[in-house]
């Protein structure tokens, strides 16, 4: 009699899911550990053989409280990295002790806690996980916890030996989240967060912590670098934005096997490097943080980095700071290092908050400035195309951009420059302008404006509208 | 829909719409006059099979239970709705007193209150109240959305209610997880959407008191077997919440509802049967066209047919609905009514046609013409089966059996929702089981003998939401779930790395999210994709479809035809390690059939009974081995050959469960015929026990697989290779059967809860299958009855209806 489990694919070794951990990822003695696989173990306390090891080779210790143990790690760290000279002031310098800029808090989180802005209540957190895809199987099998402490960054990990010890992980955090009621992730609004959330439902006892505010520091960052960086995870930030290279570092699509080989009796050592690879997490996020405080913060930035200064500006005209997005798109242009493109964007949606301010003059000369065969491009030519039509009242002249526009876009077509639906699109818009702009000027001076298309009046804001109208009734 | 309307706010509707309302004397006499038109020279017997006439039902009321809400009670007299059908009563009492129950009702019978009515008073009581709405389609969801929508504007918006699937945007999903009283969604959803993520449905799961299953009936087979785990995972994560939700079930009309409902939520289940909703007179009419060849059993198309059907209904302004089962049956028919149907001058195009991938405005659109009655026909897929409201047609025509009684009485069930004479016309096609249901109308009239089976504890199956129910929620050495040892499977789980023991329970150790990896629609996840590579003019290759691991190597082996939506397509390579067919399309007048060597391995009787003949049935696991050796080229209609091929493809081991029937020596040894008509009935009679099994069992064709073997001396014993195609064999090359067994087994790994029923009803199966043999008209045997003469001995009819004669004394 065949055993029925015998070919039940569902029973079958996944085919790509276990990623076979690559030796050379690991340290060498990786393999000595003698694996108890197959070896029967008790059921209840089933805590890998390997666990004590693990803790002698960490210097950590169990925590034990009301609802079992886990392993904790305390470490405190002055600089973001061992003995390497960076060009970012060691931890805690300068911030840990003093209250964050109200306004620089703002545009961080606009409905922040006032406390918010006190660092001394910030509560860094990573976790290293079982998956990314999140869902309640997905478990968070370390977590790393830091706060400034005496000029320099403390740092806590938790790590369950095993499934059981989940509960007792959880209350222990629950408590360190109490002393320090700001949560700072990376990352961590959209994945460690919810994904802890999950776990404390999970216990159907505990309540998940409910921090006071949580500060996210991965869209500033993303605001700040991603143009010069290109990616915006942590290792790079830390390259090029701290000017710190990590060196030997885990992969990170490697640790929930290790983890899971741990789990199955196989050696310790391998998760060493998680330890670390977590503890440079939250050194590089506090630095980081730190230093986009500080960008945030500092009135004075002339001179600075211009795609920093890019960067800032889309953070201020997001949070509606008009005033300071204008002088940052400024500065950042008059670094003048950022690449072209970059460049129109900025000069673009300076024109664009220039024209909303009723800087008319001033957007006028940044679109002068950008005409030519790019998406910003044609857009000035439009915008001025209209600022003659409707804030000069001058329709011959916004018919002769209109028709310089459609050259330059007939030239473009012959290099091949454009794509052809677009080619389209913008030419059937400068057609039909300059349809109207040259009957508009037949008929002129007997009706100064004529009513607006729908289109045309979509393609301004409101308060262009409200000007249009005025000028109609005058 | 307004399935729970009012007769009276129905009959309001007529009158104040734009529809005629013929007469309903009327109507029954255009139709007998039509009919008369059709049947012509022919003799009428033949060709109308039956003419039944459902007379007028009138409706049995009950007050609206006293403890409904005023409130409630207020809104649904607003829609016309003062006290109930008497089912509907039945249903609210079972719920006020915390019983599962199943209400079996015909179309138009106002099932929706049945759940809506509890649910609601629930909500009312309790604004913490929550409800769960299952059904198979998107679109069903998004029909009793509406209803629920009028409900909710009626009691001033005082619960939320919304559907969760795939197309609801991420942004807005928060909101119905917090705000939604009542979430309709979809199986699939459930188990790939929620129930891995039940930690955001807190509050959903923590107040779940009822779970509604509309359309039970169509949860059979594989997506039933999913269907019913899923519920296990389901009722685990409520209870994980402290919740115990009470089921309420919908089902057409089937023979074992209760059984169906029990199986699939493993509780105890009421029935409800009796219908108070009324119905309006009826003539169901089972047209068969007429034969053009009596000896091959040929007759005329049945899409020809259908098209003369519904001009001569349509030319007596009779509004009317043409089903058809395929796509590209409905684009035929439409192009062949729209030329006879000629827009007036200015007027839109009377005749229109409905099916999937048709635009949502689009459709809206013909559905407001179809209640308007400006459309004045509409041919249509089974999309226009089941919910959508297209108000109360004339007629309905199906071009071919629907593959069930059921879904053919909700397809007739669109016309004369409630009142008002209407008709349906079934065309048959030369499908067996077409002829069969239009030469035996009592079978289709009489009490359902359709049966719908599931098998939740399919190994396959139940492993793969163990998985999910691992991720879900730990495993405990303490549940239980199915009817397999818990430990024993997660032991085997964890040694091939999904799951890891600690502190008692099993958790889930790997990055993958299982729920992705299982589809609901197929036991396996382990398929071959159809890969569409049609010049490179016609743009880039395109996925068209998926085939199970088991019928990949008899479909889309190289130089099938595979045949999808009607389009034929030559497959042009198949890559098994990477699992892709390629294919290019062709139009070509032939079909493939592929011959493939099986044998079956009996590993273990589960039960085994002697019979008359003498023969002995049984059913138990097997272990089926095949190879696709080569294939034939079948021409059309007349099912020449007209060409074959070899093939050299890897050979394939399933292990499932089975039925067979042991014909023993005696028996074929005092049957009056030669070797070859003898060995070529035995074929013939299995190809026609599979074709009555289908009918039985309300499953498809390639659900089941069949087979001759010897019988072996005992369990596990190999026999030799047998040759078996499932059209098509060739008994001269045959070796001669002493003790033959006809195997039908269930096509799934693991089987799929056909087996046992079989073996239950094979007095049924053995009865009916010789009525379906005795009463086809053709001379020697064709795809109706026994399958195509070809290479079958010309006495295979008689030889198969010599050993049923036999089996059945």
């Amino acid at each position: 009699m065949l055993d029925r489990f015998w070919r039940v694919k569902a029973l079958q070794k996944p085919l790509n899911g276990a990623a076979r951990v690559s030796n050379s990822t690991l340290p060498k003695d990786f393999d000595k550990g003698e694996s108890a696989a197959g070896e029967p173990r008790g059921f209840l306390a089933n805590i890998p053989e390997g666990a004590g090891r693990l803790a002698e080779l960490l210097g950590a210790a169990p925590l034990r409280n009301e609802f079992g143990e886990h392993l904790a790690l305390r470490k405190w760290f002055s600089d973001v990295a061992d003995g390497v000279k960076t060009d970012c002031s060691p931890l805690g310098h300068g911030l840990a002790d003093e209250r964050m800029d109200a306004s620089a808090l703002r545009l961080l989180l606009p409905d922040a806690a006032e406390e918010a802005g006190d660092p001394r209540q910030w509560l860094f957190l990573d976790t290293e996980t079982t998956g990314i895809m999140g869902g309640s199987g997905t478990y968070a099998f370390m977590v790393g916890i830091a706060w400034w402490d005496a000029g320099g960054l403390e740092v806590e990990q938790f790590f369950m030996r095993d499934h059981s010890e989940e509960h007792a992980l959880l209350v222990t955090l629950a408590e360190r989240m109490a002393e320090r009621r700001v949560l700072v992730t990376f990352n961590g609004k959209s994945f460690d967060w919810p994904l802890l959330e999950t776990r404390y439902r999970m216990t159907r006892t505990l309540r998940p912590p409910a921090p006071r505010a949580h500060l996210d520091f991965l869209h500033p960052a993303r605001n700040l670098w991603r143009l010069r960086i290109g990616s915006v995870r942590l290792q790079e930030l830390e390259r090029h934005v701290l000017g710190w290279n990590r060196g030997a570092d885990v992969a990170s699509e490697f640790i929930p096997e290790i983890y899971f080989d741990f789990l199955r009796g196989g050696a310790p050592e391998p998760l060493v490097p998680i330890f670390l690879h977590n503890q440079m997490d939250l050194r590089g996020l506090a630095a980081l943080s730190s230093r986009i405080v500080s960008l945030l913060a500092e009135a004075d930035l002339a001179g600075k980095d211009g795609f920093e200064l890019f960067g800032l500006s889309r953070i201020c005209e997001r949070r509606g700071d008009a005033t300071r997005a204008r002088k940052h798109y400024e500065q950042s242009l008059a670094a003048d290092e950022l690449p072209a493109e970059t460049d129109r964007v900025a000069r673009h949606s300076l024109a664009r908050l220039a024209k909303r301010e009723g800087d008319h003059s001033k957007a006028r000369d940044l679109w002068e400035g950008m005409l030519g065969n790019s998406r910003e491009g044609f857009e000035a030519y439009e915008q001025l195309a209209i600022y003659y039509e409707r804030y000069i009242r001058e329709p011959q002249r916004a018919a002769s951009i209109s028709r310089d526009a459609l050259t330059e876009l007939q030239r473009a077509k012959r290099l091949g420059t454009i794509a052809r639906a677009r080619y389209q699109q913008i030419r059937a818009r400068f057609e039909h302008r300059l349809a109207r702009l040259e009957r508009k000027a037949g008929r002129l001076p007997l009706e100064p404006i004529v009513e607006e298309s729908p289109a045309q009046a979509a393609e301004s804001d409101g308060r262009d509208k409200k000007r249009s109208s005025h000028a109609r009734i005058g | 829909m307004t399935a729970s309307g009012s007769g009276h706010g129905l009959a309001l509707e007529r009158a104040t719409g734009t529809v005629p309302a013929l007469n309903p004397r009327t109507t029954i006499d255009t139709v007998q006059d039509a009919l008369s038109a059709l049947a012509g020279r022919y003799r009428t017997d033949e060709v109308l099979t039956a003419v039944r006439h459902i007379p007028v039902r009138e409706a049995r009321f009950v007050p609206m239970p006293s403890w409904v809400r005023p409130e409630l009670a207020t809104a649904y007299r607003g829609k016309g709705i003062e006290q109930l059908f008497s089912h509907q009563g039945a249903a609210a009492e079972l719920a006020r007193s915390g019983k599962n129950f199943v209400v079996v009702t015909p179309t138009a019978s106002g099932k929706t209150l049945c759940y809506n009515l509890p649910v609601l008073n629930a909500i009312l009581e309790d604004a913490d109240t929550r409800a769960l709405y299952l059904f198979p389609t998107k679109a069903l969801a998004q029909d009793q959305l509406s209803e629920l929508h009028d409900l909710a504007t009626r009691l001033d918006d005082c619960f939320g209610v919304f559907t969760y699937d795939g197309d609801t945007p991420s942004d807005a999903r928060k909101a119905v997880r917090e705000r939604g009283h009542v979430i309709l969604t979809n199986p699939d959803m459930l188990h790939t959407g929620i129930l891995p993520h039940h930690t955001k449905w807190t509050r959903v799961f923590e107040n779940l008191k009822y779970v509604v299953l509309d359309e039970l009936h169509t949860y059979r087979g594989v997506f039933g077997s999913h269907l019913a785990n899923v519920l296990r995972r389901l009722a685990r994560i409520a209870e994980f919440y402290g919740s115990k939700p009470r089921f309420i079930c919908c089902s057409a009309t089937i023979a074992n509802p209760g059984e169906l409902a029990a199986q699939l939520i493993e509780r105890e289940v009421e029935v409800v049967e009796e219908n108070g909703a009324p119905s309006a007179e009826k003539l169901f009419v089972f047209y068969n066209p007429p034969m053009v060849n009596r000896n091959l059993g040929i007759r005329r198309s049945y899409l020809n047919e259908t098209t003369r059907v519904a001009k001569e209904l349509l030319a007596r302004k009779l509004q009317t609905i043409v089903f058809a089962n395929s796509r590209l049956h409905t684009e035929v028919l439409l192009t062949y009514l729209q030329q006879a149907n000629r827009p007036q001058p200015g007027q839109p195009e009377p005749v229109r046609g409905y099916r999937g991938g048709y635009l949502p405005g689009e459709r809206r659109e013909i559905e407001r013409g179809l209640r308007e009655g400006r459309v004045r026909g509409v041919v249509a897929t089974n999309a226009l089966e089941l919910g959508i409201d297209i108000g109360s047609l004339d007629a309905a025509v199906m071009a071919g059996y629907a593959g069930s009684i059921a879904s053919t009485w909700q397809r007739a069930g669109r016309a004369g929702r409630r009142s008002g004479a209407s008709c349906a016309v079934l065309v048959a096609s030369s499908a067996p089981l077409d002829q069969f249901i239009v030469q035996h109308p009592d079978y289709f009239f009489g009490r359902s003998p359709e049966h719908a089976y599931v098998q939740p504890d399919n190994l396959e199956i139940l492993v793969n939401h163990l998985k999910c129910a691992a991720f879900e929620l730990p495993l405990s050495p303490d549940e239980r779930i199915g009817s397999v040892d818990l430990q024993q499977v997660c032991e085997r789980l964890a040694e091939a790395g999904y799951l890891h023991r600690s502190g008692g329970n099993w958790h889930w150790v790997q990055q993958a999210y299982p729920a992705d990896t299982v589809s609901l629609r197929s036991v396996t996840s382990d398929n071959f994709v159809i890969i569409h590579v049609t010049g490179e003019n016609e743009g880039e290759p395109e996925v068209i479809g998926e085939v199970d691991f088991s019928s990949a190597l008899t479909t889309v082996h190289p130089k099938a035809i595979y045949i999808h939506q009607g389009q034929q397509y030559h497959v042009e390579r198949l890559d098994f390690e990477q699992r892709k067919a390629y294919v290019k399309r062709v139009n070509v007048d032939y079909f493939t059939d592929a011959i493939r060597y099986t044998q079956v391995r009996v590993l273990e009787i589960a039960e085994e009974e002697r019979i008359a003949g003498p023969a002995a049935r049984a059913h138990g696991d097997v272990l089926v081995r095949s190879q696709v050796v080569g294939f034939k080229k079948i021409k059309f209609f007349t099912n020449e050959n007209v060409g074959a091929g070899k093939l050299e493809l890897p050979e394939n081991e399933m292990h499932t469960t089975s039925f067979w029937i042991t014909l023993e020596r005696g028996l074929l040894a005092g049957l009056p015929f030669a070797l070859s008509d003898r060995q070529s009935g035995i074929f013939g009679l299995l190809y026609a026990l599979e074709s009555m099994a289908t009918l039985l069992l309300m499953c498809d064709r390639r659900d089941l697989g069949t087979a001759v073997g010897e019988r072996p001396a005992s369990p596990g014993i190999e026999t030799d290779w047998q040759e078996f195609t499932t059209a098509m064999n060739d008994p001269s090359q045959m070796k001669e059967f002493f003790e033959p067994n006809l195997y039908l087994y269930d096509a799934y790994p693991g089987g799929i809860g056909f087996s046992e029923p079989l073996f239950r009803v094979h007095d049924l199966l053995l009865r009916r299958t010789r009525e379906l043999i005795a009463a086809c008209p053709c001379e020697q045997g064709c795809p109706s009855c026994v399958g195509p003469v070809g290479e079958k001995s010309e006495r295979a009819k008689e030889a198969a209806l010599k050993i049923l004669e036999q089996l059945c004394a």
